[in-house]
């Protein structure tokens, strides 16, 4: 049962609303960032731990923050996280820290992260907050290293820093080449989960359409029967 | 509403919920700032390590006021080189972007022979160039490795006395510009003139 509860959390973390190609959400740091693959992981797990450590904090003070303050609350929590990321990254990572620049301090106006503590964590249990937290920043990291893989092999050549080819394509490392693998990269996730969520459905309508040999054909009173009935073709009217 | 209404009513409780919150990330704060601080020492034993690939030895140098001050930039901070004997500079150069009031900030490694307690100090080039940081400079990044390694490809004219200058197309050798950033190439080039200006005054004891 409850693994059923957290892999649904998860997915919807990371396909049904993906925060960067579903949401479009937290677009200045994807834009920014995502020059490079090595840039673009660290961003994500970055704002992942943010994520993380935000949603179960504010889980667990859900019911002690009144709703009239919750916004300044949840603000004042992620700030703190964000600062001890900084100072974290910068003490054991500082080329990470260097290269993330200004776009680190901005975590904290990411809009992902307030709105998974607003619309998630101040709603539900901890460790349910946990999951969408991890879900949702495992979402963020895939779509901003994809983006990030792309521009960079068209950019500059090279895959992770490994320089691979000898041509670069100046477009893809400027704003304009972001908006453009931007814009592609959401068309195509937005047609594969649309296809993979279509033929779920599809084979989802043919078992309840033919009942297997073994079992007794459905009475028209029982529930299964009446949605088959409301089926042609594959397709759930 | 009597103080007691005050002390039970929502207004309060959101106040002091907020005051508690704060209070508590600002401890929080505060203790792991002391757990991760980054002394000045290991903040240049950092910088060391990026500009020469592995851990040397660097002991600072003082200079007066006057020493650190020149018309086109400043010098922020000298350092010996323990291991190869050269001096490594920090310097910021003015006359950047922005009205001429952009900066740009340099490390510049200045090769030498000899000791400057013996006073027999001599320049033999300028052996690297990092960039530390900028005010003001948008097309900072349009100063590509190309730029930087100019300043280490000219020993022989750095020994006969000369400075770098970002002019396009000037007439002298040591015109180092770089397309679509000519006010931050100009400050760069300030930045490593004061280094050469230093050196050549202070610890060479000539005139810059």
């Amino acid at each position: 049962m409850n693994a059923g509860k957290y892999g649904k959390i998860a997915y919807d973390g990371l396909i049904t609303n993906n925060a960067t190609f579903k949401l479009v959400l937290g677009t200045c740091a994807t834009l920014g960032m995502s020059t490079s693959a090595v840039n673009s992981f660290g961003m994500g797990l970055s704002v992942t731990v943010v994520l993380l450590l935000s949603n179960v904090i504010i889980s667990l003070l859900r019911k002690v923050i009144p709703n009239t303050v919750r916004i300044p609350a949840f603000i004042v929590i992620i700030a703190t996280m964000v600062t001890l990321l900084r100072m974290v990254l910068e003490k054991y990572i500082p080329d990470l820290y260097d290269a993330m620049g200004v776009f680190l301090p901005l975590i904290v106006v990411n809009c992902v992260i307030l709105g998974r503590a607003e619309a998630f964590a101040s709603k539900n249990p901890v460790l349910d907050s946990a999951v969408d937290g991890v879900a949702t920043g495992l979402g963020l990291t895939f779509a901003l290293t994809v983006i990030g893989i792309i521009r960079e092999f068209l950019g500059s050549g090279s895959f992770f820093g490994m320089q691979v080819m000898d041509f670069r394509i100046g477009f893809f490392t400027n704003a304009a080449g972001a908006f453009f693998v931007y814009g592609i990269c959401i068309a195509l996730f937005v047609l594969i989960t649309n296809q993979v969520d279509k033929a779920r459905r599809a084979r989802h309508a043919r078992m309840l359409r033919v009942p297997s040999h073994d079992e007794p054909l459905p009475s028209p009173d029982a529930p299964d029967a009446a949605a088959a009935a409301n089926t042609t073709d594959g397709e759930v009217k | 509403m009597t103080v007691k209404e005050f002390f039970k009513s929502n207004a309060f409780k959101s106040l002091a919920v907020l005051i508690c919150i704060v209070l508590v990330a600002g401890l929080l704060l505060a203790i792991f700032n002391d757990l991760l601080y980054i002394s000045d020492e290991e903040r240049l034993n950092r910088t060391l390590s990026s500009i020469y690939g592995k851990e040397v030895t660097a002991e600072p140098v003082e200079l007066t006021q006057e020493q650190k001050e020149y018309t086109y930039g400043s010098v922020n901070a000298v350092y010996h080189i323990v291991d190869d004997g050269n001096y490594l500079f920090q310097t910021t150069g003015t006359g950047g972007f922005s009205d001429g009031n952009g900066t740009v900030t340099l490390w510049t490694v200045i090769a030498c022979t000899g000791t400057w307690e013996e006073g027999n100090l001599e320049l033999t080039g300028i052996e690297k160039v990092v960039y530390d940081s900028n005010e003001g400079q948008t097309y900072i990044a349009n100063l590509t490795d190309r730029f930087y390694n100019f300043f280490a490809e000219n020993d022989d004219l750095l020994v006969s006395g000369g400075y770098f200058e970002a002019v396009s197309g000037g007439t002298g050798d040591l015109n180092n510009v770089a397309t679509g950033a000519s006010e931050s190439s100009n400050a760069a080039c300030n930045a490593v003139n004061v280094a050469l200006a230093c050196f050549r005054t202070v610890f060479m004891g000539g005139e810059a």
